[in-house]
């Protein structure tokens, strides 16, 4: 049975199967803890991540990395709120898709340097991400965006609920954010052109030789990166309405770490935006697990986090491992073979 | 060349107004039309206050005709503990006269501090002092860090209504300023008044917006009977009370500690920050720069005692920093408390 899983969906349920020991690991450590408030809780504050994890996510696949990432969020939460604040008719989707066009047009820039340029993605990434912040401070000239001049449709977006299921409430950002990863997830998986991202990410020259252009390939990873970075700047301005220049400091790393500690191959190649969303949710859930539990300190929180995120990618490591192991024992075994999925 | 040539004349300058000090009494009266450049050194670019801080430096500068140069220089957020000992090593190279400083840096810019001060450049920080002290000349403290204990206690208690719980959700675990106020408010709470007020918790949301968002909302769930969430910065203010609101727990949870009027009106308006405190970044400006102005041109000497002019503010005299021993400071003084009534004539 076990045998017949592509390993894809393993990783998942071994993700799942952490996700699972890590709550029940707390509920037994913090009073008041399995209840629709933390499914509230946890599933509005992923939302914004998910969503940079997933862009991340596509880059990582290609081989590359997306170290701006954070810088684009802020970016694109201020110059967003900067442009409602003074023109505050704009409809929504209008006011979305500016965002989302604004991250691409970041994306290009860094997509630019990487695939056409040939220069290593860490540092292009390193370099704009400086760069971005920086247009940001001078784009500011320190002002703040602040929620009293959003209008009252954007600020009420993120928390409507459109349905809820016993105490679960779905809101509206991470109805959002869901929607988008399993687009992006079906598109990964289903559609040819897309495919091209794991070709280029785990073998470029065989890609290469096969004709696809792993040029544009790359290109195209960072613009979506970009766009789906800019979504998440739209939702970054909806939900915390007040944007100063630090906003999304330090997403790029949390991406990368919610993509690694959800089975996305950081050499490329491998892993899937599920994948990155199910990080995302243990992550956050461990972190904001900590805050409450009263055996471990602030001081210690970061460590502890640090310590669980390692345990967790290596017990999925070893958990894989094992797993390919007795399969190919168990084919060795068996007279007729399996066709691996 | 032109940098020894400065230094002669400043040296020439001082020789000779030290001598007039002695003779003229009390308080110093600074000599303006000096030419000294100075560095105005924030904790990073693009925040509000610094932008405030800086105006009020300018209006000294121009009021007191420094011929020389008032550079704003900053590094960038994501980068601000480097460029921060970057830019105080630049400054001391270049020949400054004085760097002002808002430290996020710690000790570790003790090094870059103590040669800037070898090579002739005055350190004088403002907003966040040097921890140990080493490497500054003096700390221009906005208020009496031990002021802000009490003033925090008492909008905890008025907001309370006398007893309940309370939790503060701070910076950094290592932010200078934030550590010394919390553990000045733990003081205050030891009062009689207060003795019905419980301190639950501290949590720290690394002044930014998202962390400290979700922090606020894992200490209401952690304590449920919580009444209070004092947050000493302007970042945790903000994202706290916006998370009440948020979460439709206004009337049960206030909000309160320093925040930005133009950033709060909304929240104290609706009655999920009722009250909150903040002094003047311009005024801070505007005193640190007279401070640095007197040491660069050696009018002043830094010593604990000396009392001297700084324009519009008064006189001002420097004294040992309580929360510091062996270390100096210049006490601004008061700030404002903001509620209902003043929220709004102050944000525009």
């Amino acid at each position: 049975m076990l045998s017949r899983i592509p390993p894809q969906t393993l990783r998942i349920l071994a993700l799942l199967f952490v996700l699972v020991a890590v709550l029940l690991f707390f509920s037994t450590q913090v009073p008041n803890y399995l209840n629709g408030r933390l499914f509230n809780r946890i599933s509005s504050s992923v939302a914004i991540m998910a969503l940079i994890a997933c862009g991340q996510t596509l880059v990582i696949l290609t081989r590359n990395i997306d170290l701006s990432i954070g810088s684009v969020v802020g970016f694109v939460a201020f110059a967003t709120g900067s442009l409602i604040t003074h023109s505050p008719d704009i409809p929504p989707l209008v006011l979305a898709a500016y965002s989302i066009l604004l991250g691409a047009c970041f994306g290009v820039v860094n997509g630019f340097f990487v695939a056409y340029a040939r220069v290593p993605s860490i540092i292009v990434t390193l370099g704009t991400m400086a760069l971005f912040r920086s247009a940001l401070v001078e784009y500011s000239d320190a002002k703040s965006i602040t929620t009293n001049n959003l209008p009252t449709w954007l600020v009420e977006f993120p928390n409507t609920q459109l349905f809820t299921i016993g105490t679960f409430q779905f809101r509206a950002a991470f109805v959002v954010a869901i929607l988008v990863v399993i687009a992006v997830h079906i598109t990964l998986s289903r559609v040819r052109p897309a495919r091209k991202l794991y070709a280029v990410g785990s073998n470029p020259e065989a890609a290469e030789m096969s004709g696809i252009n792993s040029k544009l390939v790359i290109f195209f990873a960072f613009v979506l990166a970009g766009a789906l970075a800019g979504l998440a700047g739209f939702m970054f301005l909806a939900r915390f309405g007040t944007i100063t220049v630090v906003a999304g400091l330090g997403f790029e790393l949390k991406s990368v770490a919610a993509a690694v500690v959800g089975g996305v191959n950081i050499f490329g190649g491998s892993g899937s935006v599920i994948g990155a969303l199910i990080g995302t949710v243990l992550i956050d859930l461990i972190d904001m697990s900590l805050v409450r539990w009263q055996l471990v300190s602030e001081f210690w929180r970061e460590a502890v986090l640090g310590s669980l995120i390692l345990l967790s990618v290596a017990a999925d490591a070893v958990l894989m491992r094992r797993l390919v192991k007795w399969r190919v024992s168990r084919e060795k075994k068996d007279a007729k073979p399996e066709v691996q999925a | 060349m032109k940098n020894i040539f400065k230094l002669t004349a400043a040296a020439a300058l001082s020789l000779g107004t030290a001598g007039a000090t002695l003779a003229g009494g009390h308080s110093v009266s600074l000599t303006p039309g000096e030419d000294i450049n100075m560095v105005l050194l924030p904790k990073f670019l693009g925040i509000l206050v610094f932008d405030q801080a800086n105006e009020g430096a300018q209006e000294a500068h121009a009021e007191l005709g420094n011929t020389g140069e008032l550079l704003f220089v900053g590094p960038t957020p994501e980068n601000s503990t480097a460029g921060q000992i970057e830019i105080m090593t630049t400054s001391a190279t270049q020949g400054q006269g004085a760097v002002m400083l808002s430290n996020n840096a710690g000790d570790q810019i003790v090094p870059s501090a103590v040669a800037a001060q070898a090579a002739g450049t005055r350190v004088v920080t403002w907003d966040s002092p040097i921890p140990s002290g080493e490497g500054e000349d003096v700390f221009v403290a906005q208020v009496d860090f031990g002021s802000i204990g009490t003033v925090m206690a008492d909008m905890a208690h008025s907001i309370l209504g006398g007893s309940g719980q309370m939790a503060v959700l701070s910076a950094t675990p290592d932010a200078a300023n934030q550590n010394a106020w919390i553990a000045a408010m733990e003081d205050a709470l030891k009062g009689e008044k207060y003795s019905n007020i419980e301190l639950v918790d501290i949590v720290y949301g690394d002044d930014q917006a998202e962390v400290s968002y979700n922090r606020a909302l894992a200490l209401v769930d952690k304590h449920p009977n919580l009444g209070v969430i004092m947050s000493p910065t302007t970042v945790g203010i903000q994202a706290a009370a916006k998370a009440m609101q948020d979460e439709g727990m206004c009337g049960q949870v206030g909000v309160s500690g320093l925040g930005l009027p133009s950033e709060m009106v909304s929240y104290t308006m609706n009655g999920c920050a009722p009250e909150f405190a903040l002094w003047d970044f311009r005024d801070l400006g505007y005193l640190t720069y007279y401070t640095a102005y007197g040491l660069a041109s050696g009018q002043m000497k830094g010593e604990i005692g000396e009392t001297f002019n700084a324009g519009r503010m008064g006189d001002f005299t420097i004294e040992e920093d309580p929360g510091r021993p062996g270390s100096s400071r210049i006490l601004m003084g008061d700030f404002t408390v903001y509620n209902s009534e003043n929220v709004e004539a102050a944000s525009k």
